[in-house]
């Protein structure tokens, strides 16, 4: 098991953003996160990270508890993170950009080799390598966030909302790269707001509500149930 | 604390004024220099925490007004006035240089503010030694001794009462402060500008406001201190060195506290004379080093501390003043008759033929991203009315629009007949439009009763004083089910009584528009539950329109007349709810294709 | 009178480019760090005078004593930062923006005063005794033309550093996205040092070029700290090349108020300039806060 996390409990301040979260990602699994906005999603994909810290529950990775590392070690073990909003430095180049993604120590002498690989998978950044990132369009910005993700060599990548703000045409490259790397062996935990392109590209998925998790299934079962979008939508 | 308990308070702090009195007369030169110095200071000091203190802001520069006034007295002395109109002059001036400097001044925030008005300190010295013919330059303004004596008693004599009075005025004033909308207005600005504006508060003039009074104190401070001791240069009065003495002493006390820059001025006063008498060098090292202590230690203040807050005398002393007349209003309401029911607002029915908001393709852009995308919007009377979208809709821009949080690129907003474009935020609250935020924004440090009270003090027609303002929140704060908590502090409540104290604070702006942000995100179903009766009753009841964008489709269905969707700027839908949530479209934007919404 | 205006310029862009790397390093310790430190421009005038003091002393090269005051004021520089100026982050927002005012306006009092008690409070500067150089009624000193070399070589050294290691990038990267930042493992702690220290060092040399030419007594620090804080708020924050133009405006300003008008009025110019900004372009500059 990749990822386990159970019972998760986070607080940004005096709020309380997750109240019971739970789920699974097996290794070499495609699993989603779903849910409307401000469920939650995010805040559990940075615990995931340790960007915040839990005030309860545990996310064991690889079966080793990942709260109370920093971030850095997290990393540095292979999580990675594209986060919502893309959070590029708008000033610094592509290729300064990507090369970000291989800071920890660990990396650091894998930068070349990793640039070819991004490139290989997203040529168009390879032209625009010297450009500032923040001139780039949507698409074009995630793909840098993609890459920089993958800069840390990941073996377990999150994706928070990748699609958004980004043309139709490029999500098609996007998902047809993330395909070919999950059958290279990446893990993938996505964060989605539509549940048509998740499911797309998932086999399972759970959906968060106000900070918990109420739904698990499979592709099939989840599109199968008659109630399913009723559920989503929190009609119930 | 009754009016027995406070006698013996009140008789030591007599006893010492009249001892102060008595320095003069028997105590001796040294001691009569050493407490007018240690006077003149605390009223820089007292009139600079007026901005701290109350508005936090950080305006090092304070002390120029101090120097200014000293300059401004002593050029008119020189030139034959007498001392009352000496007096007069400088405060006139520096007053008016305190409300002209606000203008740019204002505009940061900060560190920023920090350094730019420490500033003005060295710009100050520099102006006063080079505009010799005013100011004689370096050579300093020396003022006749001629007039050292009045009917053969030394002008220090009255410069030392001038100065005692001067700070009872000062203390006095403090006092006053925290009785009064004004003060109430600072420490709103102090917790969240913003939130301010939404209540109503017209920020700059308050913000002057509290420069000049700063300025005008200090200016007669610099008076009593050149007419006492006869000669000033500009490294003197505005010396790094000497600037932040002051400054240091409301901080070294506790800042915001009634007693705090007092404390702070004794302290320091007393500390850096022992220090001078014992060392020759090394002196402003020392001062350094105090303030650095203080800034890297104790930040709060010394009344504030730990240890001081467990003596049972002290304790009382690091409390800000208003939270002792907050606990009294809180108190106040026990004995007061239960409320009656329902809101202080008109019961009216909505004119539902009436569109009250009305949007013409509004647009809204951050550089090359249009989030608005030429949106027309009408909201009529009485409506309640859910926007939601996906993430990234634009739906949250929109209602910022119509919030004023930003200024819509294109388009107009037009608000019963009237157009809201470049209107600043308080205008559009006195207008009637309130607001809820999603992450709730009460103004932390006060209780939750001030919290209401506020919108009442500031209001465009009949804005009530404090203790009316006070009362009619109790009524506010009921309907929000917050009767227990009225002396609660807005920032130790749970997130769904700060969302309620947020609701309450809203509905006393009187709304005749509310917009409503994302109530529902962390709260149980149960609590979702009691904010929608709360919404559908402030309609039903008191005809207030309602917007209200929302993720969570389960809260709104439950109250909503007409449901808006958006999807990358656009409206989508726009409808009954059930004929909204059927759309193919609509469908797809949320969900994807190939979904079912179940009947 | 062009020979004049020459010569002025000249003056105005070697002082301009100093202030230029004095405020480049105000301005990456507040990008990082968001640290605005008061005692900036005093630690540039104990350089100085340190500098000036070796040279008559010991009368050692100015290279040589840049070399040896680097590395001191760089750990300076971090333990400034860890032992006064972090432990304030975990305050209130508040208090955080009054401490940090108070710390480092305290150390700029003790910085200046222990230099005046050890060193004198009269100016100094390092006296180099080279030719000077005439071109056509120019009038060029061979002192100002090191000068001129080591702004230019300081300011390459800056940029390789910051667009070729590891740390200059971290750098960048935490002024324009601390979040993106943290998530590719950017420790903040380690970083927010480092770049005070860093900012610390910079300045360092930068006050032992300035006292090659120009006097430094104890008291120049704070002045020194104005005009970088006007030249990060014309230039930005962060950005090399604007911290350069803006520099070099703010020292060709002066020198031409100084000779048209008054030289009783430079001093005051940065500051009488940042108002004017202040009232001429309020939509800028604004919303600093300390959160």
């Amino acid at each position: 098991m990749m990822l386990e996390v159970s019972h998760l409990v986070v607080d940004h301040g005096e709020l309380r953003a997750l109240w019971d979260v739970s789920f699974r990602v097996g290794e070499g699994e495609r699993v989603a996160l779903l849910g409307a906005n401000g469920a939650g999603k995010s805040t559990t994909l940075g615990a995931v990270l340790n960007l915040y810290r839990p005030a309860s529950g545990t996310i064991l990775y690889c079966g080793k508890p990942v709260s109370g590392r920093e971030t850095h070690d997290n990393v540095a073990d292979g999580i990675a993170l594209v986060p919502e909003g893309r959070r590029l430095f708008p000033d610094m180049t592509v290729r300064e950009n990507l090369q970000m993604g291989a800071y920890v120590r660990a990396r650091r002498h894998t930068v070349g080799e990793g640039l070819d690989r991004c490139y290989a998978l997203f040529p168009v950044l390879k032209d625009k390598a010297d450009q500032p990132a923040g001139q780039l369009s949507g698409g074009q910005q995630q793909m840098v966030a993609i890459g920089r993700a993958l800069m840390s060599r990941p073996r377990l990548l999150l994706l928070d909302e990748p699609f958004l703000g980004v043309a139709p045409i490029i999500i098609e490259e996007v998902m047809a790269a993330l395909q070919r790397l999950s059958q290279d062996g990446v893990t993938m935990l996505l964060v989605e707001q539509n549940i048509r392109r998740a499911m797309d590209f998932v086999a399972r998925a759970y959906v968060i509500e106000n900070g918990r998790t109420v739904l698990e299934g499979t592709r099939e079962s989840l599109l199968g149930d008659p109630n399913f979008s009723n559920k989503f939508l929190g009609l119930d | 604390m009754t009016a027995a308990r406070r006698l013996p308070g009140r008789l030591l702090i007599a006893a010492v004024l009249v001892v102060a009195a008595l320095v003069p007369i028997f105590g001796g030169a040294y001691l009569t220099t050493f407490l007018f110095t240690l006077l003149y200071a605390y009223i820089v000091a007292q009139s600079w925490d007026w901005l701290h203190g109350e508005a936090g802001y950080v305006n090092l520069g304070h002390y120029i007004y101090f120097g200014v006034g000293a300059y401004a007295f002593a050029i008119a002395n020189v030139n034959g006035a007498p001392v009352i109109l000496s007096f007069l002059v400088a405060a006139l001036v520096t007053g008016a240089m305190g409300a002209l400097l606000s203008f740019p001044l204002f505009r940061l925030r900060g560190d920023y503010f920090a350094f730019a008005t420490l500033s003005l300190l060295p710009l100050f010295e520099l102006l006063a030694s080079n505009l010799v013919p005013i100011t004689r330059g370096s050579d300093g303004i020396l003022l006749p001794p001629a007039t050292a004596m009045i009917h053969g008693i030394d002008v220090k004599m009255f410069a030392y009462y001038v100065a005692l009075a001067g700070s009872v005025a000062v203390f006095c004033l403090s006092m006053w402060m925290s009785h009064t909308t004004f003060g109430y207005a600072l420490k709103a600005i102090r917790n969240d500008e913003q939130a301010a504006e939404v209540v109503g508060i017209r920020i700059f003039p308050i913000k002057l406001q509290a420069m000049a009074y700063g300025a005008v104190a200090a200016s007669v401070a610099g008076g009593t201190y050149i007419w006492s001791f006869r000669y000033i240069e500009p490294r003197t009065v505005f010396g790094l060195d000497v600037a932040l003495i002051p400054v240091a002493m409301a901080l070294l006390g506790g800042s915001g506290l009634l007693w705090g820059p007092l404390v702070g001025a004794i302290l320091l006063s007393v500390g850096i004379q022992l220090l001078i008498l014992n060392l020759t060098m090394l002196q402003f090292t020392i001062i350094g080093l105090a303030i650095l202590l203080i800034g890297r230690f104790m930040p709060g203040g010394l009344l504030r501390a730990g240890w001081v807050q467990r003596v049972p005398l002290l304790a009382p002393l690091g409390h800000e003043h208003h939270e002792r007349i907050a606990a009294a209003a809180a108190a106040a309401t026990n004995t007061a008759p239960t409320a009656t029911d329902g809101l202080p607002l008109a019961r009216a029915k909505p004119d539902r033929s009436r569109v009250l908001l009305a949007t013409r393709d509004l647009t809204m852009a951050f550089g090359g991203n249009v989030a608005v995308n030429r949106v027309n919007l009408e909201v009529r009377e009485g409506e309640i009315l859910g926007l939601i979208g996906a993430n990234g809709s634009g739906k949250t821009t929109l209602f910022n629009c119509l919030s004023k949080v930003f200024e819509p690129i294109e388009g107009d907003i037009v608000f019963a007949g009237g157009s809201l474009r470049g209107l600043r935020r308080d205008t559009v609250s006195r207008l009637g439009i309130g607001r809820t935020y999603q992450i709730p924004r009460p103004f932390g440090d006060l209780t939750v009763q001030e919290n209401v009270a506020m919108p009442l003090m500031f209001r465009a027609d009949n804005p009530l004083d404090r203790r009316s303002a006070m009362a009619e929140a109790i009524r506010f704060a009921a309907f929000a089910g917050l009767r227990d908590k009225l002396a609660e502090r807005a920032d130790r409540l749970t997130l769904q009584q700060r969302k309620a104290v947020e609701f309450a604070r809203a509905l006393a702006c009187r709304p005749r528009l509310l917009l409503v942000d994302e109530v529902a995100s962390g709260l149980t179903p149960a609590e979702v539950r009691r904010f929608v009766d709360h919404i559908r009753e402030v309609r039903d009841a008191y005809g207030v329109t309602v917007i209200w964008v929302e993720h969570l489709l389960s809260a709104l269905t439950q109250v909503i007349d007409r449901l808006v969707v958006l999807e990358q700027g656009s409206i989508i839908a726009d409808g009954a709810p059930n004929n909204v949530l059927r759309d193919e479209h609509v469908l797809r934007s949320y969900i994807g294709t190939g979904i079912k919404v179940v009947a | 009178m062009t020979a004049i205006i020459i010569q002025l310029l000249i003056g105005g862009v070697l002082l301009g480019g100093l202030y230029a790397l004095i405020a480049f390093g105000l301005s990456l310790i507040y990008g990082v760090a968001r640290v605005l430190n008061f005692a900036h421009g005093t630690l540039l005038a104990i350089a100085g005078i340190a500098a000036s003091v070796m040279s008559a002393a010991w009368g050692l090269n100015p290279l040589l004593i840049a070399a040896i005051l680097l590395p001191v004021f760089f750990a300076f520089g971090w333990l400034m930062y860890v032992f006064l100026l972090e432990p304030l982050k975990a305050r209130n927002p508040m208090q955080t923006v009054v401490g940090t005012v108070l710390v480092t306006v305290g150390l700029l009092l003790i910085l200046s005063d222990l230099a005046a008690q050890l060193a004198g409070p009269t100016n100094r500067n390092i006296r180099l005794d080279l030719d000077v150089f005439a071109f056509g009624g120019i009038i060029v000193s061979t002192t100002e033309l090191y000068i001129l070399l080591g702004i230019v070589g300081l300011t390459l050294a800056l940029h390789a550093i910051l667009t070729r290691t590891w740390f200059g990038r971290a750098v960048r990267a935490v002024t324009q996205d601390s979040v993106g930042a943290r998530i590719c493992g950017v420790r903040a702690g380690a970083i927010h040092a480092a770049t005070v220290a860093f900012g610390s060092a910079i300045v360092a040399i930068a006050g032992v070029l300035y006292t090659l030419n120009f006097p430094v007594n104890p008291y120049v620090g704070f002045e020194l700290t104005v005009k970088a804080f006007t030249i990060i708020i014309l230039g930005g924050i962060g950005s090399l090349p604007g911290a350069l133009l803006a520099g070099i405006f703010l020292g060709v300003a002066e020198a031409l108020t100084g000779f048209f008008w008054s030289s009783d009025w430079a001093p005051g110019l940065s500051i009488m300039l940042l108002l004017a900004i202040l009232i001429l372009f309020p939509q800028g500059f604004l919303s600093r806060s300390a959160t």
